[in-house]
C-alpha cells in the first residue's frame, strides 16, 4: 500500500515534470537567460560578432550611462511621461467608469467606443497623432482658425516639450478606456448595501466616494498604478514613430534611446547597463508603490 | 422593474442628464480622431496636406483609391496574412504553455516552485524590449533573424508571465475537489488538467489570448529588428516602413493601410468582448 503510494507519487512527480518543461523551456530560454546574459553584458564592452574578443571593463558602461546627458534627458522624458500620464489617464478612467455605472442606457455602446483606442495598435495611433499634431494639422487648425487661441501654428513635433506633450495626450487618449474597464469592473464588486447604509446616515455622494467607494477600489487602483507605470517606462512605439528621438535626441524616452545605442551605434555593453538600469528603477517603483498602498488597505480592514 | 422606470421617464432627472452630456463630451474626443483617420485614407492622396484639413470630407471628393493602391500595388495582404500567422501560432503556444504551467504552479508542491512563480511575477515588471540586446545575440546565433519563428518564439516567451499569472489566479479558484472525482475514478493529472481545468479555466485563457493576439498587431520594436525582409513583415513594421519610404507624407495611403489593418482586431474585439472586461476584471480584482 505504501510503497504503491510512493510509486504513484513518483509517476505523478514525472508527469508534473512533463507538462512543466514546455513552458520552462521556452520562459528560460527567451526571457530567464536574456536577463541574466543582459547583466553580464552590462560588465563587457560587448562586441555583437562571433570572433570578436569582449574585453571586461567593470563598472565602466555603468559610469558612462550616469554621466551621459543624453541618457539623463531620456531618462527625465520617460519620467515627465509617467508622471503625467499615469495618474491623469486613472483618474480620467475612474471618472468615465462612475459615470457609466450609474447609466441605464447605452452603457455598452459608451463602453465599446471608449475601449476602442485601447485595442488600436500604437503604430497606428502614433501616426494618427502625428498627421494631427502636424504644422498645418487638425489640432493648429483648430486652435489658429476656429477658437483663435495662438496666432500662429504651434510647431509641436519640433521641439522637446511640446513633443513630449503631444505623446503624453496619446498616451492619455489611448489609456482611458482601459482603466475604465477595470475600474468598472471594481466599482461592479463594491456591496450595494454599504451605499444603501450611508444614504440612511445621511452620508452625501462626495463623501460615500471618499468613504465607501475608494477604500473599497484600493487593490485596483495599486493594480492599475503598477500596470500603468511598467506601461509608461514601456513606451517605445509612440515616440519612435512620432519623432524619433528628434530633433537631436531631444525626446529620446530611455527605449528609443537604447535602442539607436543597440542597433545604431554598436554600442551594446553601453545598452546592457542602461536595461539593467531601467529595470532597477521600474522594479524600485513597483515596491515603492506596493509598501505604500498596502499597509493602508490593511487599516482599513482591520 | 418596468413600474420604476417609466415612473422615472416623466420626471427630468437632472444629475443623469448630467452623466449622459459629460459622457458623450468625452466620447466626442475619444472617437474624433478614428472618424479623422477613416476620412483622410477617403480622401485623394495629394489633398490630404491641403489646408484647411477637413474631418467631414466633401461627397464629390471621396474615392476608395487609396485602398486600390495599398491592395493591388502594394503587398498588404502578405503583410496581413503574415501577421495574423505570428499572431495566431503565439497566442495558441503561449494558451498551451502558460495553462500547464498555471495548473502545475497552482495545485502542486515541487521543487523551485516558488522561485518559478517568483521569477515569472519579476519578468512582468520588466519592460519587454530592455532584453532586446541579448535577445538579439540569441536570435542570431539561432538563425531566428528573417524568420517569422523568431518573432513567434520571442512574442510566446514575452506573453507567457502575465498569462501564467492570471491563469493561476484562475486556477486557484477551481474547487479541488474536482480533481479528487477524477482521481477516484482512476483518472491522472493530465485527465485533470484536460477535462476539469482546461475547461473551468478557459474564461481566464480566452481573455489573455485575446491580447496575446493584438499583441502581433502592435508590437514594433522587436519585430523591426528581426524582420528586415520585406516579404516576411508583420503590419506594425510594414505600415511604419511604408511610411518612412514615402517621404512620410503620402498620408492618403497610409491611413488606408492603418484602417485595414483594424478589421481583424474590430471583429476579434466585438465578437469577443465580454471576454476583454471578464478576464481584465479577474486580474485587477486579484491584484
Amino acid at each position: 500500500m505504501a510503497s504503491g503510494l510512493l510509486g504513484k507519487k513518483k509517476q505523478n512527480g514525472i508527469r508534473i515534470l512533463l507538462m512543466l518543461l514546455p513552458g520552462v523551456a521556452v520562459l528560460g530560454m527567451f526571457t530567464f537567460y536574456p536577463i541574466i546574459k543582459m547583466v553580464v553584458m552590462s560588465f563587457f564592452n560587448w562586441k555583437i560578432g562571433f570572433n570578436q574578443v569582449s574585453p571586461f571593463v567593470g563598472l565602466k558602461n555603468y559610469i558612462t550611462v550616469f554621466s551621459d546627458p543624453i541618457a539623463g534627458r531620456s531618462l527625465v522624458n520617460t519620467l515627465y511621461y509617467a508622471a503625467i500620464t499615469v495618474p491623469v489617464q486613472l483618474i480620467l478612467g475612474l471618472l468615465v467608469a462612475l459615470l457609466i455605472h450609474k447609466i441605464t442606457r447605452f452603457s455598452v455602446t459608451f463602453r465599446l467606443l471608449y475601449y476602442l483606442p485601447v485595442i488600436t495598435s500604437w503604430v497606428v495611433v502614433a501616426l494618427l497623432f502625428r498627421y494631427i499634431f502636424s504644422n498645418e494639422g487638425l489640432l493648429n487648425y483648430l486652435l489658429c482658425d476656429v477658437l483663435r487661441i495662438v496666432q500662429e501654428p504651434v510647431g509641436w513635433l519640433s521641439s522637446r516639450w511640446t513633443a513630449l506633450t503631444a505623446t503624453t495626450l496619446l498616451g492619455i487618449w489611448k489609456g482611458i478606456g482601459w482603466n475604465m474597464v477595470i475600474f468598472l469592473a471594481a466599482l461592479q464588486a463594491v456591496p450595494k448595501q454599504y451605499y444603501e447604509a450611508a444614504s440612511i446616515d445621511g452620508l452625501g455622494s462626495a463623501q460615500q466616494f471618499f468613504y465607501i467607494t475608494i477604500p473599497n477600489i484600493k487593490g485596483t487602483i495599486l493594480f492599475a498604478l503598477v500596470m500603468l507605470m511598467i506601461g509608461a517606462f514601456n513606451t517605445y512605439t509612440p515616440i519612435a514613430v512620432i519623432t524619433g528621438g528628434n530633433p537631436a535626441h531631444q525626446t529620446d524616452v530611455v527605449l528609443t534611446w537604447m535602442y539607436s545605442q543597440t542597433f545604431d551605434s554598436l554600442k551594446m555593453g553601453y545598452a546592457a547597463a542602461l536595461s539593467v538600469i531601467i529595470t532597477c528603477i521600474v522594479a524600485a517603483i513597483a515596491i515603492l508603490l506596493f509598501t505604500v498602498i498596502r499597509p493602508q488597505k490593511e487599516n482599513i480592514q482591520g | 422593474m418596468k413600474k420604476t422606470f417609466s415612473r422615472k421617464r416623466k420626471r427630468f432627472d437632472g444629475p443623469l442628464a448630467i452623466r449622459y452630456l459629460l459622457l458623450i463630451c468625452g466620447l466626442i474626443v475619444m472617437v474624433l480622431p478614428m472618424v479623422y483617420m477613416i476620412s483622410s485614407s477617403l480622401r485623394p492622396n495629394n489633398m490630404t496636406f491641403s489646408y484647411p484639413p477637413k474631418i467631414i470630407p466633401a461627397v464629390g471628393e471621396l474615392t476608395l483609391a487609396n485602398y486600390q493602391y495599398v491592395l493591388f500595388s502594394q503587398s498588404f495582404l502578405r503583410y496581413i496574412s503574415n501577421t495574423l500567422y505570428v499572431a495566431a501560432v503565439s497566442t495558441l503556444l503561449a494558451a498551451a504553455l502558460s495553462s500547464l504551467l498555471a495548473y502545475c504552479i497552482s495545485r502542486f508542491t515541487f521543487l523551485g516552485r516558488n522561485l518559478l512563480f517568483g521569477t515569472i511575477i519579476t519578468v512582468m515588471l520588466i519592460p519587454g524590449l530592455v532584453m532586446i540586446v541579448p535577445q538579439f545575440e540569441l536570435a542570431v546565433r539561432l538563425k531566428l533573424v528573417d524568420n517569422l519563428w523568431g518573432v513567434i518564439l520571442f512574442y510566446t516567451a514575452w506573453i507567457m508571465p502575465f498569462s501564467t499569472f492570471l491563469i493561476k489566479g484562475f486556477v486557484d479558484n477551481i474547487p479541488s475537489e474536482l480533481d479528487e472525482a477524477i482521481y477516484i475514478d482512476g483518472g491522472s493529472i493530465f485527465t485533470v488538467y484536460r477535462t476539469v481545468i482546461l475547461p473551468m479555466a478557459s474564461p481566464s485563457i480566452a481573455a489573455v489570448s485575446i491580447f496575446n493576439f493584438l499583441f502581433a498587431f502592435e508590437e514594433l520594436g522587436w519585430s523591426q529588428t528581426i524582420l528586415r525582409m520585406d516579404r516576411l513583415r508583420t503590419l506594425p513594421v510594414a505600415i511604419t516602413q511604408f511610411f518612412q519610404a514615402h517621404n512620410r507624407t503620402d498620408w492618403g495611403y497610409v491611413f488606408a493601410m492603418t484602417c485595414l489593418s483594424m478589421i481583424p482586431v474590430i471583429i476579434i474585439y466585438i465578437a469577443l468582448q465580454r471576454y476583454f472586461i471578464s478576464g481584465l476584471s479577474t486580474g485587477a480584482i486579484k491584484g
